[in-house]
């Protein structure tokens, strides 16, 4: 009878330390104050998805604290599991203070994870429509500005002469017949299709109409020019380049920095790529010619937001952090040496930026910019809807037409999902 | 009291497992039953819609996910088959008289202890590069090209790597069947006249039924709910074409942000995949022997 009465005791205490246990992520705390009384928090946590400026972060972090006292613990992150890692992290409140997100879908469905910024001091110097706003609230201050298009070998190409969809389409005719690939790009999902495809969505007269009225079934890509003469390029591409499939980034900016590729798709950011080679020719950035357009794709790649979910403290700590990293001396040193971020706030001028950074300002300060729609496509589409797409086109002889239909559907049925 | 003591021994060891399966499995997997019925993206402040059933009735008719049950199934067939088959095959070889026997053992295990995010980078490597070297070297292209871009051969190069990562282990198992069994028996098989076949299906067979019991149940559930080696060989392409079961769940729930709907499909797996291992398990159960 004893032992009984005992393991009825041990089964009830069990149970009642699993609901305990259990209980624990519930537990809320009082979030969202915020007043003059608040005192800053001694520590902060940062996670951003930017892999190549982690090392210069925590740098940075220790500058911080031998300066102001507070201590930035930063999260490493591989790249690819950033965005879920930090839905993760966030829904078990267990949160970063300071975080990145792509403006756009991404921050539309976190929003209610966003502090409200408009009370950061340089918030009126970040220039125009590059900081991400929500119900006309500032909650995201951007990183930097970020262009791609096509990547060429100034020494094999003439970009004067490429203007529209057929010159290009030639151009990767002369170059097969002289033994060069002409353009490459690569098995990576977004360099495969997810900035590529931008291009024509961008060109639309509103990209977001656009987008919600190919989702919604009304316009079909097949019926409008721009998309018509971006398949009949990746048509091109497919006949006159090396399969995309079998390139990664590795080779895909290796062969251009050797000279086998003459032109790559591929944005400011692969110029660190180029390092461990000796380059021997000027390179530069020129728009995807389709439907003669001669504008770049530049826009902003993150931004820093604030977890709302934060202890008033710690929200005041990471603001205090940006603020820090944008107004004070280290902070812009940091941001336009070290991390080579293009300046978006007015009060910062950079001194030196590497050649593709620079087509990109140049682009940008002639106007000559297109955006990048492509954040507001439905979340998670280019990973499970369009690089499948995309594989069956770069293996089969699938023809424009076909080709647009299937990214077409891919829309309705990643819209459908929700 | 002996008895009393034997039973308090007994809590004391059952109680910490109990403790955390119920805390890490089962009480999880009835939240996650919860959650099957509601339309939600995974973040709790964010808006959950109770949907009832309609979670279970839209996976139905959702054609990528029953394609991607219907690779499974294929993959989960040859898989199995050729894993048992060739870790029995190894299993009689190194208990033979073979001299090497232990080193072959070893090496045969080997695969087994490399984890299969690693091992599928590694084969990614042959597949693409190494296939296809060897192709433009001999200018065997029908066989040497790079596998991963044909949705056949990329189905074919799952159960390739597959199979070298489980067969050793199974090997193991196997080994164990046969090394249990009673010398005697096959010894007066033999007296009577029975020949190596006849000795082989007759009586060893028989007598390790019991390994055939684990070896088919651990391979049938791995394989059906292989995800590891899928994400990093194929990622689920060429074009959906060695998409998973586990995979397809794991697009649905972290990169396409369904949770309620995700979940609803990894209820439907956990089902399907214990209907078809407990049929197996009693089936095999049947055949059993007892000495």
């Amino acid at each position: 009878m004893k032992i009984k009465k005992i393991l009825s005791v041990l089964l009830a205490a069990i149970m009642m330390l699993s609901v305990v246990l259990t209980g624990c992520g519930k537990a809320d705390e009082e979030t969202g104050k915020t007043g003059d009384e608040v005192k800053a928090a001694k520590k902060i946590i940062v996670f951003q998805s930017k892999v190549e400026i982690i090392d210069q972060l925590e740098a940075l972090a220790e500058e911080y604290k031998a300066e102001t006292g507070v201590e930035v613990e930063v999260w490493g992150t591989t790249g690819d599991d950033y965005l879920q890692q930090l839905k993760i992290k966030l829904g078990n409140n267990q949160g970063p203070t300071v975080f990145s997100l792509v403006p756009g879908a991404e921050s539309e469905e976190l929003k209610n994870y966003l502090t409200d910024l408009s009370d950061i001091s340089f918030v009126d110097d970040i220039a125009k429509n590059m900081a991400n706003e929500i119900n006309s609230k500032v909650v995201g201050i951007p990183y930097t500005m970020e262009g791609f298009g096509v990547v060429y070998n100034k020494s094999l190409i003439d970009a004067s002469k490429i203007t529209d969809t057929a010159s290009f389409i030639q151009m990767l005719k002369d170059q097969k017949a002289a033994g060069t690939n002409g353009f490459s790009l690569s098995q990576e999902s977004y360099f495969l299709i997810g900035h590529i495809l931008n291009t024509p969505f961008a060109l639309q007269a509103n990209p977001l109409d656009y987008i919600n009225k190919l989702v919604a079934g009304e316009v079909k890509m097949q019926d409008t020019p721009e998309f018509k003469e971006f398949a009949e390029l990746m048509v091109a591409v497919r006949e006159n380049t090396n399969n995309p499939l079998e390139v990664n980034y590795d080779t895909q900016t290796g062969d251009f920095a050797t000279g086998k590729s003459a032109s790559i798709h591929q944005g400011n950011w692969s110029y660190g790529m180029f390092k461990d080679y000796d380059v021997n020719f000027e390179m530069g950035m020129m728009p995807l010619p389709i439907s003669g357009n001669d504008k770049i794709a530049a826009a902003v790649p993150a931004c820093w937001y604030v977890n709302s979910q934060a202890t008033a403290e710690e929200i005041k700590a990471g603001k205090d952090f940006l603020n820090w990293l944008y107004t004070s001396e280290t902070g812009k040193k940091y941001l336009m040496e070290e991390f080579g971020f293009i300046p978006v706030v007015s009060t910062m001028e950079s001194p030196t930026l590497d050649p593709l950074s620079a087509s990109v300002s140049e682009y940008a300060a002639a106007g000559k910019t297109i955006g990048w729609p492509n954040s507001y496509w439905p979340a998670g589409i280019v990973d499970v809807y369009l690089v499948p797409v995309a594989q069956e086109f770069f293996t089969t002889d699938m023809t424009a037409d076909e080709f647009l239909e299937a990214l077409t559907n891919a829309f309705v049925e990643a819209g459908k999902a929700k | 009291m002996k008895k009393i003591r034997d039973k308090a021994w007994y809590a004391l060891f059952v109680s910490p497992l109990i403790f955390v399966f119920t805390t890490v499995v089962i009480i999880p997997f009835i939240i996650g039953i919860g959650y099957s019925f509601i339309s939600w993206d995974g973040m709790p402040l964010n808006e959950k819609t109770f949907v009832g059933f309609d979670n279970y009735i839209r996976l139905f008719v959702d054609k990528r996910f029953m394609t991607s049950a219907g690779h499974t199934v294929l993959f989960t067939i040859f898989a199995v088959l050729l894993i048992n088959v060739l870790g029995l095959f190894f299993a009689l070889l190194v208990t033979s008289k073979l001299k090497a026997r232990n080193a072959v053992r070893t090496m045969l295990f080997m695969p087994y202890l490399i984890g299969g995010l690693i091992l599928g980078y590694i084969w990614k490597f042959i597949f693409t590069d190494v296939f296809k070297s060897i192709g433009e070297l001999t200018g065997w292209t029908k066989v040497f090209f790079s596998w991963l871009l044909d949705p056949q051969y990329a189905l074919a190069a799952m159960i390739v790597v597959t199979t070298w990562q489980m067969a050793g282990y199974i090997m193991i198992i196997y080994i164990n069947g046969i090394q249990a069994m009673p010398e005697d028996i096959i010894e007066a098989g033999k007296v009577d006249g029975a020949g190596f076949w006849q000795t082989l299906f007759r009586i060893k067979f028989p007598l390790i039924m019991p390994s055939f019991t684990i070896s088919l149940f651990l391979t049938l559930s791995n394989c059906f709910k292989i995800f590891d080696v899928n994400f990093s060989l194929t990622g689920g392409g060429p074009n959906n074409a060695t998409e998973m079961m586990a995979m397809n769940i794991y697009n649905e729930i972290f990169s396409l942000s369904n949770y309620g709907y995700g979940q609803a499909k990894a209820i439907i797996f956990f089902i399907a995949v214990a209907i078809i291992t407990l049929i197996q398990v009693s089936i095999t159960k049947k055949r059993e022997v007892e000495m």
